[in-house]
């Protein structure tokens, strides 16, 4: 069954065309293409069908869904949010119970292979999955069926890319981001603590007007998005080449915004926009907040040593005690051997000895 | 395994083992060098044992290497001299100022150091200091490979104690500058070669850095105690 395209949608709700020639560039520009492309993407954006989204939301905080419906974007959040038909959201739809279950399975069979599921929060595996179910179904069960006919499939947040939070040691839940558990399935994660909401619309909206999953790394994120260390784009970059370090939250160097490298800043190795798109319509992001970057788009990043603790220490060292019984344990090894090596001397000196009492008599 | 999976490994358990390893290592070398014992001397001191100790490492550390063409070894191989004197230099300023490590130091000695803690070097200053010893590491082994005399001492254990210095060297230093490879990728390789040297000092050359304030204040002493000059 094929929905409306997205122009005559917009039509249908009174956008005139030189809004819909405004929103086109916006987009454009919003994806990271030249402005020669600008046309491309018109014709495109007339051509293509509105897409129907399903969101799934297994063990989360639905941060993530706050984060996009507060995208201040307003084109590609109307994309996102209105024009792409989101069909389930638990968060967002007014359905409940069955009635609500009942029209994501008309969903999957209506539009099987044109939907877009996108996943928030991580999936129990520990138990059979005990620890989270949607209408009597564990979120495994769940997103294996529907994700079976999805056309394109978004891991929204650290938690369903990677597992996020409920993966953090010890994991009571089993927790898994959803491509440990789609395995033969390219899933696009879109991580972070929120996620960054113009990288999730954008690369929904990417798959919406070229029919196609952006560029990934080696970890499925979008290089379009995370190509870049936080690091790299950091406004404080020239304090840490310049080594002027904040030592503590409140000395004279925090307040005159040097770098936070000490204070445990994980900028350098997490890959995220946040520097350059930064959050809350480009006014600032935690760096520039004054707190370290935590690297909450990289896996495992609840258990990469403290918050405060800086990424060069590492993250696991000897307790004194340990170390102490380390040392005791070499020093008696090397006595061990000195003494055994004194005997052997002493037992190769004795028969030479007595052929030389023997000689003299 | 990915390469942040092979991250958190090299800094957590391999780390841990590699240190575990160094401590004991180090402990038992010590105890077989003192071992290995002294003859008693009963003559009585000509000169003050103390004082000795604190002129030898006075003249070794502070006093020569600034004036080195009093010593033998500077007048018959001044590059060798200067290379292994900037090596040293840098290594040391590395290891202790540089940033990131100075961060290591703060966690692994936060237990005993009681909030001691002391600042790092500007990152300019301490990544020229690292470009010289780097370059000073490739003069002598240029040195090393190509000078007759040094060619009949040099052996396997010579070469991999070189290696093994020089990789967490190189590998720093291309962290620091994030060059070739991305962060986290020079990261996994600068700590893996750490934990490879830390694992291989107890067992060659290397463990000098320790011995040599052992060795520096026997000798003081016992010079001292002859009235000699160190």
């Amino acid at each position: 069954m094929a929905t409306e395209k997205i122009y005559e949608a917009w039509q249908r709700k009174g956008i005139s065309r030189r809004d819909f020639l405004k929103a086109g560039a916006i987009i454009t520009a919003a994806l990271g293409l030249s402005a020669s492309e600008v046309d491309k993407v018109m014709a495109l954006l007339q051509e293509r069908h509105r897409v129907p989204v399903i969101w799934l939301e297994f063990q989360d905080c639905a941060g993530c869904t706050e984060s996009i419906a507060r995208s201040q974007n307003p084109t590609l959040s109307s994309l996102v949010l209105n024009t792409l038909t989101i069909e389930y959201h638990e968060t967002l739809m007014a359905a409940a119970g069955f009635q609500a279950e009942d029209n994501r399975r008309r969903i999957m069979q209506d539009y099987r292979g044109e939907y877009v599921l996108v996943v928030e929060g991580s999936v129990p595996t520990a138990d059979d999955g005990v620890y989270c179910t949607i209408g009597g179904h564990s979120a495994e069960d769940l997103l294996k069926e529907t994700a079976e006919g999805a056309a394109a499939i978004i891991a929204v947040g650290n938690c369903a890319a990677y597992g996020g939070i409920p993966k953090a040691k010890p994991n009571p839940t089993g927790a898994k981001g959803i491509d440990e558990i789609l395995t033969d399935k390219t899933v696009v994660n879109i991580p972070g603590c929120p996620a960054i909401p113009e990288a999730m619309s954008n690369t929904i909206t990417h798959f919406v007007v070229f029919g196609e999953l952006p560029e990934l790394d080696e970890i499925g994120r979008p290089l379009a998005y995370y190509r870049n260390t936080v690091h790299d784009r950091c406004l404080k970059r020239p304090f840490y080449e310049a080594g002027k370090f904040a030592e503590s939250f409140d000395d004279e160097g925090y307040r005159a915004g040097w770098c936070l490298f000490k204070l445990g800043c994980k900028g350098p190795t997490t890959y995220n926009a946040c520097a350059s798109l930064k959050w809350n319509e480009g006014t600032s992001f935690p760096i520039q907040a004054g707190h370290p970057c935590i690297g909450c788009s990289q896996p495992n990043f609840w258990d990469q040593g403290g918050f405060y603790t800086a990424q060069s220490a590492p993250l696991m060292e000897p307790s004194l005690p340990m170390a102490l019984i380390a040392a005791g344990v070499g020093a008696a090894a090397g006595a061990g051997v000195t003494v055994a090596n004194r005997m052997g001397k002493k037992k190769d000196a004795e028969p030479a000895s007595q052929e030389e009492e023997k000689a003299s008599e | 395994m990915t390469t942040l999976e092979m991250l958190d490994f090299a800094r957590g358990e391999f780390f841990y083992g590699a240190l575990l390893f160094f401590i004991g290592g180090m402990s038992y070398r010590l105890v077989q060098v003192l071992g290995l014992g002294w003859r008693s001397d009963r003559t009585a001191p000509k000169k003050s044992q103390p004082l000795g100790v604190v002129v030898s490492f006075l003249r070794g550390i502070l006093i020569l290497p600034f004036i080195p063409w009093v010593r033998g070894t500077f007048q018959r191989q001044p590059i060798v001299y200067i290379a292994g004197g900037l090596f040293h230099l840098g290594l040391f300023v590395v290891i202790f100022f540089g940033t990131a490590h100075v961060m290591v130091w703060r966690d692994l000695l936060g237990s005993v150091s009681l909030g001691f803690a002391w600042p790092s070097l500007a990152l300019p200053l301490v990544d020229l200091l690292a470009a010289v010893a780097i370059v000073a590491m490739l003069v002598l082994l240029m040195y090393r490979l190509t000078h007759p005399v040094m060619q009949k001492l040099t052996g396997p254990a010579d070469m991999l104690n070189w290696l093994f210095v020089f990789l967490p060297m190189i590998t720093g230093y291309l962290l620091t500058n994030q060059a070739f490879l991305r962060y986290e990728e020079m990261f996994l390789l600068h700590q893996m070669t750490v934990n490879i040297m830390l694992i291989w000092i107890p067992l060659g050359r290397i463990s000098h850095f320790i011995f040599y304030f052992f060795s520096r204040s026997i000798h003081g002493s016992e010079y001292a105690k002859r009235g000699a000059q160190v």
